[in-house]
C-alpha cells in the first residue's frame, strides 16, 4: 500500500448550533478514488471545501510529509496541491481556452510552455474544436468537462469532485467517467461525492458514508465488478 | 419670449463656435471630476470588496454608515471641508481653500459612499463560486479580487458612471471650496449658478445644454450596462 499524501484528522465544523462534522478523519492516497456518499445536507460539500482550504473548520489537523500541523498552518502550503470542483462549475467570462489556462499563470511555466500545455490539455479532453467558444454559453456537460480540464492541466495531487455527474446526460457522463479514470491512473487522488454512488463503481476504491457528522466506511456495493 | 429665443440662439452660437471661455469651463469641470473619480474608485471598490468578503465585526454598521452618507447634502460636505481648510482650520496651513485640489477632495468625499454602496451591491450579486474557483486554481488574493471585479465589471462600471454623474453636476462643494474663480475654479455648475445671477444668460444656457447632454449620455450608458448585466447574469 502507498503512503497517504495527506491525512486530515479530527475535522469538526458547525454552522451556528448545527453540528455538521464531528471528528472526521480522511486519508488521501495517490492513484486512489474515494467515493463519499450521504444524504443531501449531510455535509459532503462542507467536508470537501475544508479539505480544499475554501471553508474554515472549527478544528482540524493535517499530516503531510511526516509532520502534523493545524489546518490553518498546513492548508497554506498544501492548497496548491488540492483542487475542488463545484457541482455546477463556474466558468469565467472568456473562451474555453482562457478558462483552461486560468491557473497556469500561477505556475512556473513560461508563456510558450503554457500555450503548449493548453493545446495538449484541450486535446486530452477533446475540447480543441471549442477552444474559441465563450465558455458560459456551453451546455452543462461540456462546461463540466472544461472545468475538469482547467483542473487537470495544473496536475494537482488531489482532485475533489462535488456531485460531478448530477447535471449530465448519458454521453457526457461516459466521457467524464473516462476522463476520471485517466486522471486516477495518472496518479491523482480523487474524492467524489454523490448520492447516486452507482455511477462510480468501477472507479472508486473505497466508499465512505457520511451521516450524523461521522464518516463510516461502507462496502462498495455488489456491482463493483461491472465496469 | 423673444428674449429667451435670442439668448438660446446666442447659447448655441457659443457652443458651436467653440467659445474659448465656455469650453475652458467645461474642461475644468471634467478635469476636476475625472481626477476625483479616478482617485476614489480603487479605494472605494476595495472597501466594497472587504465589506462583502471580509469577516470582521461591524461590517453591517459600516455599510449602514456609507448608505446614510449617500443622502448628505453637498453644501454640508462643502461646509465641512471649508471649516477644515480655512486659514484658522486644522488643515489651513495647506492653503487649499479656493483651489481645484479642494474641489477634487470635496468631490472625492461625495462620490466615495456612492461607489462603496453601488460597488457593494454589484459584488454582492456576484457568485460565491468566482472566489472559490479562483482560489482553488491557485490564484493569490489580489488576483482573485481582480477576477471578481472582472466578473461584475458592468455593475462596477455602472457604479463609477453614477458617481461621476453625481459629482460633475454638484454645485454646493465647488461653490464653497472652489469659489468660482474664472479660469481657475469656475466649473459648469458654479458658472451657471453665479454668472446667471449677473445676467450672463447665454453662457448659462449653453453650459446647461452641455450638462444635460452629459446626463443623457450617462443615462443611456447606464441602461446599456443594465442590459449587458442581465445578459451575462
Ligand atoms: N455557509 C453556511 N451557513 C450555514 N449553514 C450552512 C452553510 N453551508 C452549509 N450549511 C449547512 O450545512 C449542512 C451541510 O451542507 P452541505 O455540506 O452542503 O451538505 P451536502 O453537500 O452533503 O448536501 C446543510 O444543512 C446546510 O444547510
Ligand atoms: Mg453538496
Amino acid at each position: 500500500m502507498n503512503e497517504p499524501l495527506f491525512i486530515f484528522r479530527g475535522i469538526e465544523k458547525s454552522f451556528a448550533e448545527n453540528e455538521i462534522l464531528r471528528k472526521v478523519d480522511l486519508s488521501l492516497y495517490p492513484a486512489k478514488c474515494i467515493l463519499l456518499s450521504g444524504k443531501n445536507g449531510s455535509g459532503k460539500t462542507t467536508l470537501l471545501k475544508i479539505v480544499a482550504g475554501l471553508e474554515k473548520p472549527d478544528v482540524a489537523e493535517i499530516e503531510y510529509a511526516g509532520k502534523t500541523n493545524s489546518w490553518k498552518k498546513a492548508i497554506r502550503s498544501i492548497r496548491k496541491e488540492i483542487i475542488y470542483l463545484h457541482q455546477q462549475p463556474f466558468l469565467f467570462s472568456g473562451n474555453v481556452e482562457s478558462n483552461v489556462a486560468y491557473g497556469l499563470r500561477f505556475t512556473s511555466l513560461n508563456r510558450k510552455q503554457c500555450r503548449e500545455s493548453v493545446i495538449k490539455a484541450l486535446e486530452w479532453s477533446r475540447l480543441s474544436d471549442l477552444a474559441k467558444i465563450q465558455a458560459n454559453t456551453l451546455s452543462g456537460g461540456v462546461q463540466q468537462r472544461v472545468a475538469f480540464t482547467r483542473a487537470w492541466i495544473l496536475k494537482p495531487k488531489v482532485l475533489l469532485l462535488d456531485e460531478p455527474m448530477s447535471n449530465m446526460d448519458q454521453e457526457s457522463r461516459e466521457q467524464a467517467f473516462f476522463l476520471l479514470c485517466r486522471m486516477k491512473s495518472a496518479g491523482m487522488s480523487i474524492v467524489i461525492t454523490s448520492h447516486v454512488p452507482q455511477y462510480f463503481y468501477g472507479l472508486a476504491d473505497v466508499q465512505f458514508h457520511l451521516s450524523n457528522g461521522k464518516l463510516v466506511q461502507s462496502e462498495l456495493s455488489a456491482c463493483n465488478d461491472s465496469p | 419670449m423673444n428674449g429667451l429665443l435670442l439668448t438660446t440662439q446666442q447659447a448655441l452660437q457659443l457652443l458651436l463656435s467653440g467659445d474659448a471661455e465656455l469650453w475652458s469651463i467645461v474642461m475644468l469641470s471634467f478635469s476636476v471630476s475625472l481626477k476625483a473619480i479616478l482617485i476614489t474608485t480603487p479605494f472605494a471598490l476595495l472597501v466594497a470588496f472587504a465589506l462583502n468578503h471580509g469577516n470582521f465585526p461591524g461590517r453591517r454598521i459600516i455599510l449602514a454608515f456609507f448608505n446614510s452618507l449617500l443622502s448628505v447634502p453637498t453644501v454640508v460636505i462643502g461646509l465641512f471641508l471649508y471649516v477644515m481648510l480655512t486659514r484658522q482650520g486644522p488643515f489651513g496651513d495647506l492653503r487649499l481653500l479656493f483651489t481645484q485640489s479642494a474641489m477634487v477632495i470635496g468631490q472625492m468625499i461625495l462620490c466615495f459612499p456612492v461607489l462603496v454602496a453601488l460597488g457593494y451591491a454589484a459584488i454582492q450579486a456576484s457568485d460565491r463560486r468566482v472566489w472559490e474557483t479562483s482560489r482553488t486554481l491557485g490564484a493569490p488574493t489580489w488576483f482573485t479580487i481582480l477576477t471578481v471585479f472582472y466578473e461584475v465589471r458592468f455593475g462596477l462600471l455602472a457604479a463609477v458612471l453614477t458617481g461621476f454623474g453625481r459629482i460633475i453636476s454638484e454645485v454646493g462643494i465647488s461653490m464653497m471650496v472652489g469659489g468660482n474663480i474664472m479660469g481657475y475654479t469656475r466649473n459648469i455648475t458654479t458658472a451657471i449658478a453665479l454668472e446667471t445671477s449677473k445676467g450672463e444668460f447665454a453662457q448659462g444656457i449653453a453650459l446647461g445644454i452641455v450638462l444635460l447632454a452629459l446626463a443623457f449620455l450617462l443615462t443611456a450608458l447606464l441602461s446599456y450596462l443594465q442590459g449587458s448585466k442581465e445578459l451575462t447574469a
